[in-house]
């Protein structure tokens, strides 16, 4: 077996592939009053059977409402949720086959750690040498076989969750709700038990929908990543798609860090395409460099946002010159932020840039790196050489 | 003389040493990050340097006078809380001015400094707001303002990045530089995440279990950490650690014999530990000298890296980061990891000190 | 359904079973005595004013002559007492109460618990020393000696709710403003106690109320020309008979300005009184 290879995921998924389906489903909070609050609009949502798919979004977005919505703490205002064939969302929580990891630890105080996770088998048929096992087994991923006797409120804030973690995943269930699952987290925990979480999902197949604001928890262990503000569904897609091509300026801007540096600019077509950032610099490029599709669709757009990451910014380079604001070196990359445009531009560089505040920089930014987006709709319209799917 | 002066400062709760034996100085115009993991030793430096709490043991000195008694209102510092601190019954304007009403009598030149420090702040149009009705990146920057308002000699700031948001918190962090630097102030900035020290410090002051394991630049401390516990605060993923024990220039590595090169070869014997930084291994499919083999278990493309989880064959997990890898993309198997001599660090496992290579 | 029905029904018992008392004695103040004690009790009548006439003019005639009444000075001797008892209670209180969210001093709990128990102890514990000790330092029937014994209701009232309170506001916010350069007098004033307003309004009213209604200390250590209203209702109790009207105009008027109060306060009374109970 080679080493490198493509993805994993096959990308089509046939119908009885999906496990969880959601087909416009709306929220609104105080729906008979003067004011009331649309936390989730017309989502529309499909989980094939193993696939983990990550809501990530600021707060208030309506990822939680939407994972509550599944969990069947919230109803439904319109539409319908299916799980696994059926449609679960008339159905009390107990009867959907759901398994729920919450933000708030949840733990029952009275019950040691050890009978808490063993709780959520109790209903199950299986022996009580079957019910340690997997007990031990689960504490030994989330590393809490020192604590498993210890009770609730005599354990730290991480370790409360990794124990709820564990309640949750110690079942067999259709589906699987983290909510915020290592928000409480010591970074260096975190990377550890992201990479052995993920093998547990693969490994049992387990079909799982976590939330959380953190983008490198959703990079780190989501096949796919629902991007979510103000209730709509942004963008859902691998985190390949939602780096290199997102569908809109929010999406854009939200995932990556540090942030995609994004510039108003005019345009200008012919044999050369320019973009002028206003108070700015002129990238020009040749026409030829952008496929067909995508020099349409500038083509038509006088106005247009542009956006490059930071990462694509190569210093040193290039026939725009800049004034370096600052230059962060964090140990394994530097950030510079250069005046362009009265604003900052960030780049990203894996070595050490030598260039102190106040001096002047080169910078290069191709084609192939340029995302362009439609100045009123904030839609993608291109991405480097390729047009956006419509 | 140095603007602020800690000496064998001291002060625990109950038994618990929260800080021991604390000495550090910092020149005028100084940035110096005060960075260690969770825990309340940070916030009660600052609180001593201020003057809200009392030392149990040794002294404070700022701007050359010693201070250690003085009340906190007489110590002429600027201070922002991670929790803002704002009066909640006082619009951003009064917050911001309280810290001049004390000494200053004159509406006018209050007016004029409030608004100067609002513009730079970027809080101008909120300054007639109550608390409540703020953001929390406007709450950040009140208390920011409130801090600076006084052109104080000395800036205290306690981890006021901690509350707000991902974006704000980066956008902060490209404009704050500039802004102390501006003022001119001695600043003594305490955060949780090290690109923030790394970013922010001139000097680096790394907090662990109430003493300061190192005292230094940036890139000392990185590259040069004093303990494997400073090596392991910094970085992200952490540092790969592996016990072992030298061997002539070599260090075994899952039953390889990996070579570390002359400048470890005093410390045959000794038991050690090997620090490999995740984005100085490199990985090859095939065998080479040098070279030890893993199994790659997980792989997680982040922003700019891949991360890779790693199992040696003696069950030890390993973290690799891969910068820029586009076009390539690597899969769970069996792989080899090899490095450069010069990047590794190697400890004493028995005082967690760094062993300098001898040249 | 059934649940909406029950529960307005459980409402208006409880309702009914709080207010009625305070309808039948409104209702009797605008009665003649003899309208009153009329059997079968009817619930039509003429009203009349004579019985707030008598006590606000102070004469009251009847069959057996002219009496005087001092209940418009036992009124103004209820407002005295409970308004300066409880300024006394807030300007040693308050301060008090700041001590002990602050600073942890040794046995400041135990303090503060003793102090708390002053509310549990029957008043009749106290009150036979009490009358030997005032009378010994002369004392007895001086508005000083009532308003310091009404401390007793007051302080630990003030204590406790407004404690709760300053303990509420974030030490952080007092040394923001003290580093901000501003002494310690002036945090408290400007910082603390705005902060803590609420509260201390709400045991300030509270204090109020209470002072208000306290019998047994006036009714054993102040003479005729001390006595608060409570008191005072005594003497409808005359020779010729009980002034049943009159005790209820009295009534009325005794309770009207603490509950308009209450009313007008009430939002603030629900928080300082729950605030003991529910603390984080």
């Amino acid at each position: 077996m080679s080493l490198v290879e493509p993805l994993a995921r096959p990308a089509s998924k046939t119908m009885t592939d999906i496990a969880l389906s959601l087909a416009g489903v709306d929220k609104i909070y105080l729906a008979n009053t003067k004011r009331p609050i649309h936390a989730v609009r017309a989502l529309d949502l499909d989980v094939a059977r193993g696939e983990i798919v990550a809501l990530l979004g600021s707060s208030g977005c309506g990822k939680t409402s939407t994972l509550r919505m599944i969990a069947g703490f919230e109803s439904v205002s319109n539409g319908a949720i299916n799980l696994a064939g059926r449609r679960i969302d008339p159905l009390p929580p107990a009867r959907r086959g759901v398994a729920m990891a919450f933000e708030g630890y949840s733990l029952y105080p009275p019950l040691t750690v050890r009978d808490n996770i063993a709780f959520a088998l109790k209903n199950t048929r299986l022996s009580a040498r079957e019910v340690a096992a997997k007990v031990a087994e689960i504490a030994a991923l989330v590393e809490i076989e020192p604590i498993l006797d210890r009770y609730p409120t005599s354990i730290s804030g991480g370790q409360q969750q990794r124990a709820s973690l564990a309640r949750a995943l110690v079942r067999d269930a259709d589906l699987y709700l983290l909510d915020e699952p290592m928000g409480q987290l010591e970074p260096r925990l975190r990377a550890s038990l992201r990479g052995r979480l993920k093998n547990l999902i693969l490994e049992r197949k387990m079909t799982s929908i976590f939330v959380t604001h953190d983008q490198t928890e959703a990079n780190a262990l989501a096949d796919r990543v629902a991007v979510m503000e103000g209730g709509v569904l942004q963008q859902l897609a691998s985190q390949i798609e939602l780096k290199e091509r997102p569908a809109n300026l929010y999406v854009a801007t939200f995932i990556g860090e540090p942030p995609m540096n994004v510039f108003d600019a005019s345009v200008e077509t012919g044999e050369t395409f320019t973009f002028t950032v206003k108070d700015g610099p002129r990238l020009s490029y040749r026409a030829t460099e952008f496929g067909e599709a995508a020099r349409v669709g500038i083509a038509k757009r006088p106005n247009a946002v542009i956006g490059v990451r930071p990462h694509d910014v190569k210093l040193g380079v290039g026939d725009n010159e800049a004034r370096v604001v600052s230059n962060q070196w964090l140990g394994d990359q530097s950030h510079i932020a250069l005046d362009v445009a009265g604003k900052f531009m960030v780049a990203v560089s894996q070595t050490e840039v030598a260039e102190r505040p106040g001096e002047r920089l080169r910078y290069q930014i191709r084609s192939s790196r340029v995302h362009v987006f439609d100045a009123d709709t904030t839609r993608a319209v291109s991405h480097g050489h390729e047009a956006a799917e419509v | 003389m140095a603007q602020i002066e800690l000496n064998r400062l001291s002060k625990s709760f109950k038994k618990n040493h929260v800080i021991n034996d604390l000495s550090l100085s910092a020149e005028e115009g100084e940035i110096v990050c005060i960075f260690g993991p969770s825990g309340v030793g940070k916030t009660v430096l600052l609180r001593l340097i201020a003057g809200v709490e009392e030392p149990d043991r040794g002294d404070i000195c700022l701007n050359g006078r010693d201070v250690t008694e003085a009340a906190p209102e007489t110590r002429g510092v600027g201070i922002a809380f991670q929790n803002f601190a704002l009066f909640p019954h006082m619009s951003a304007y009064d917050n911001i001015g309280s810290a001049l009403t004390a000494r200053e009598r004159d509406k006018n030149v209050i007016r004029i400094k409030v608004e100067r420090v609002a513009k730079l702040l970027k809080i101008s149009h909120v300054l007639q707001q109550a608390p409540r009705e703020l953001s929390n990146g406007q709450k950040q920057r009140t208390a920011l303002a409130r801090a600076l308002v006084a052109d104080p000699k000395i800036l205290l700031l306690d981890d006021p990045l901690r509350n707000v948001d991902a974006k704000l918190r980066y956008e902060m962090r490209l404009e704050l530089p500039s802004l102390l630097k501006a003022s001119g102030s001695t600043v003594l900035y305490v955060t949780q995440d090290y690109k923030e020290a790394m970013a922010l410090g001139d000097r680096i002051a790394v907090l662990i279990d109430g003493g300061f394991a190192q005292i230094a630049a940036p890139s000392e401390i990185y590259r040069r950490p004093a303990t494997l516990e400073v090596a392991r605060l910094f970085g992200d993923p952490t540092i790969n650690l592996i016990p072992g024990r030298p061997d002539g220039g070599s260090f075994a590595i899952a039953g390889v014999a990996v070579p570390l090169g002359p400048t470890y070869a005093s410390e045959t014997g000794r038991a050690c530990v090997l620090g490999l930084r995740p984005e100085s291994l490199k990985l090859s499919s095939q065998a080479k000298p040098g070279a030890f083999p893993v199994e790659i278990i997980a792989v997680t493309p982040l922003n700019e890296k891949v991360v890779l989880l790693a199992h040696t064959p003696d069950g030890r997990e390993i973290f690799i980061a891969e910068a820029g890898v586009e076009d390539e993309r690597r899969a769970p198997g069996p792989a080899f990891a090899h490095f450069d001599p010069a990047e590794a660090l190697l400890f004493d496992e028995a005082s967690g000190q760094r062993i300098e290579p001898a040249l | 359904m059934m649940e909406r029905i029950l529960r307005g029904a459980a409402i208006t018992l409880i309702l009914v079973f709080f207010l009625f008392p305070i309808f039948w004695i409104v209702l009797m103040s605008f009665q003649t005595n003899e309208d009153i004690l009329r059997i079968p009790p009817s619930p039509f009548f003429t009203p009349t004013l004579s019985n707030y006439t008598a006590l606000i003019t102070g004469k009251l005639v009847s069959n057996a002559g002219t009496l005087d009444i001092a209940f418009m000075h036992n009124l103004w001797n209820s407002v005295l007492l409970s308004t300066v008892s409880v300024a006394v209670a807030l300007v040693l209180g308050v301060p008090a109460a700041y001590a002990f969210a602050r600073y942890k001093f040794p046995l400041s709990e135990d303090i503060a618990f003793t102090l708390l128990s002053f509310r549990f102890a029957p008043p009749l514990l106290v009150l036979l020393p009490l009358t030997l000790y005032f009378q010994e330092i002369g004392l007895t029937d001086t508005y000083v000696g009532l308003v310091w014994v009404y401390q007793l209701i007051a302080l630990p009232l003030i204590l406790w709710i407004v404690r709760g309170y300053f303990e509420d506001i974030s030490p952080d916010i007092e040394s923001a403003y003290r580093i901000a350069g501003h002494s310690w007098p002036a945090t408290f004033l400007k910082i603390a106690v705005p902060l803590a307003g609420p509260g201390i309004a709400a045991a300030g009213l509270l204090a109020f109320i209470f002072c208000w209604n306290n019998f047994v200390f006036a009714l054993i250590l102040a003479s005729a020309d001390k006595q608060p209203v409570t008191v005072g209702s005594l003497a409808f109790v005359t020779a010729s008979g009980i002034q049943y009207g009159q005790i209820a105009a009295a009534i009325v008027l005794s309770i009207t300005p603490v509950l308009a109060l209450a009313l007008y306060a009430q939002r603030y009374l629900v928080e300082g009184l729950s605030l003991g109970a529910v603390k984080g």
